[in-house]
């Protein structure tokens, strides 16, 4: 449904260019849940925004279902790191707003809203200004408000990434739950790739510098999953192998030449949040 | 013989102050709002504003008495002068200052041009359009006086000076008081509380 062919992204500033990403490739089957992990600045989000429509590749294209996408639209509904929810609108008009676009009427808005609330259990806080809520309960709303708008496919950039750990898990379970009730394709960035491996049907392996997939792993594992799985700790421990090639590449960028990563400082499964500082 | 009672002087004033008023806040929008959308006339035209807002507005009497006359419409020019720096510039700045990711979100939601604007871009950037226009309110209201001293025809600056040519000490001091009074009354009444009502709402208030 989804086909990234050859997309390049290059920015170019005063102090020279960044290839964020070069020769991408990725096809998107229709109900996957894809999950994106790599260093940051390796073109995740870059790539994310392409597909969204608010960026434009400096060559190639997305296509869905055989168009190219060529601007944002509401059947590829996004959510970012943060709500991004409109302080001035009451948690249940932030909710309609997109509706209201979409042309739905006063109550089917309204009856949708309050529907999509009770998914992510925030029915109580309807009248709640952003404001007086926690950032989870806000990542919640924006979840809600995303899913409000029928897309069919979902944009998630790092959208758990500022939550404390408790409400990370929570809102995983909750994801799935959402996933699996709703059928969306589900595109998915992270850089800790337990939250990768716990979600995703497939996980793509992205380099930086310039940001290119490297690798892909595909996710076999039953659902519900749990993080203390033996199995998904084996495939997080294959990927965080192929990731701190990555890791040390860009710390040595950034870093004194000098620089190396410890060989015994990954050792998959010891740590439930290994990766999550890559 | 102009009326010299207070209350009558006081409402004369009042009128002017809002008739001035409206007009600086009506124009004030556009003319934030254009130069917001065009980096041409942002060049162009914010150190113009800038440069504009640090001259005082009783600088700008003689020559407005020098287009309109001895009258009316100088004193409302003043006014409008005195507010409108400071009002259009809080539009720019504050449209200026919007969280691209308000607008990348409504953008992916199906928000397009007009309705963007005034959906997103506006409200996000009313908080600091409220406090400009707080400010352009005082401003506003030094410039009417400055202009009723100076033309004086009638309003509370021409009682004042009335007071002053018949050596009545009471009366200029009273009329002071006056207009420290209404001055205060309205700033904490009115903008001091739509202030208030829409940092807390917008989630800005400290505390
Ligand atoms: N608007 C931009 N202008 C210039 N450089 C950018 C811009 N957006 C991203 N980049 C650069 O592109 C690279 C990839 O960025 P990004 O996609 O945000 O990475 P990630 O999300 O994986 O951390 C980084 O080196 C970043 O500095
Ligand atoms: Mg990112």
């Amino acid at each position: 449904m989804l086909e990234i062919s050859g997309v390049y992204k290059t920015f170019t500033q005063k102090n020279g260019a960044t290839n964020a990403l070069q020769d991408v490739h990725l096809s998107i089957k229709k109900g996957e849940f894809v999950v994106l992990v790599g260093p940051s600045g390796c073109g995740k989000s870059t790539l994310l925004n392409i597909i969204a429509g608010l960026e434009k590749p400096t060559s190639g294209q997305v296509c869905k279902e055989g168009r190219p996408i060529l601007e944002a639209g509401p059947d590829r509904m996004v959510m970012f790191q943060e709500a991004a929810l409109f302080p001035w609108l009451k948690v249940i008009e932030n909710v309609e707003y997109g509706m209201k676009i979409k042309g739905l009427g006063k109550r089917e808005r309204r009856e949708k809203a309050i529907h999509f609330l009770k998914m992510v259990h925030l029915t109580r806080f309807a009248t709640a200004y952003p404001h007086e809520l926690s950032v989870g309960m806000r990542q919640r709303v924006a979840l809600a408000r995303a899913l409000s708008m029928d897309s069919d496919i979902l944009l998630m950039d790092e959208p758990f990434a500022a939550l404390d750990s408790q409400t990370k898990s929570i809102l995983h379970t909750e994801l799935q739950q959402i996933w699996c009730a709703t059928k969306k394709t589900i595109i998915f960035v992270t850089h800790n790739v337990d939250e990768a491996v716990l979600l995703a049907d497939r996980v793509i392996v992205m380099t930086a510098n310039p940001g290119r997939i490297k690798k892909e792993f595909r996710v076999q594992l039953g659902r519900p999953r749990n993080i203390e799985d033996i199995d998904l700790a084996r495939t997080v421990g294959q990927i965080l192998g192929e990731l701190k090639e990555e890791v040390e590449k860009v710390a040595k960028a950034e870093l004194d030449s000098d620089w190396t990563l410890e060989n015994n400082s990954f050792v998959p499964g010891s740590n439930t949040h290994l990766g999550n500082g890559i | 013989m102009q009326d010299l009672s207070i209350p009558i002087a006081a409402q004369i004033s009042m009128r002017r102050l809002l008739v001035g008023y409206l007009i600086s806040l009506l124009v004030g929008l556009l003319l934030g709002i254009m130069i917001s959308r065009s980096k041409y006339l942002d060049e162009t035209l914010s150190p113009l504003l800038l440069g504009m807002q640090t001259l005082p507005s009783i600088c700008w009497i003689p020559l407005a008495i020098l287009w309109f006359g001895l009258g009316e419409e100088s004193i409302i020019f003043v006014i409008v002068i005195g507010a409108i720096f400071s009002i259009s510039m809080a539009v720019v700045s504050g449209i200026k200052n919007v969280p691209p990711l308000f607008i990348r979100a409504a953008k992916t939601m199906g928000a397009k041009g007009w309705h963007s604007y005034t959906t997103v871009v506006i409200p996000a950037a009313l908080p600091s359009i409220i406090s400009g226009m707080k400010q352009g309110w005082s401003f506003a209201w030094r410039a009417l006086m400055a202009g009723e001293l100076l033309t004086p025809t009638s309003g509370l600056g021409y009682v004042l000076i009335m007071g002053r040519d018949l050596h009545d000490m009471n009366q200029v001091v009273g009329i002071m008081l006056v207009i420290v009074i209404m001055g205060l009354v309205i700033d904490r009444l009115i903008f001091a509380r739509a202030e208030n009502a829409i940092l807390y709402r917008w989630g800005l208030s400290r505390n």
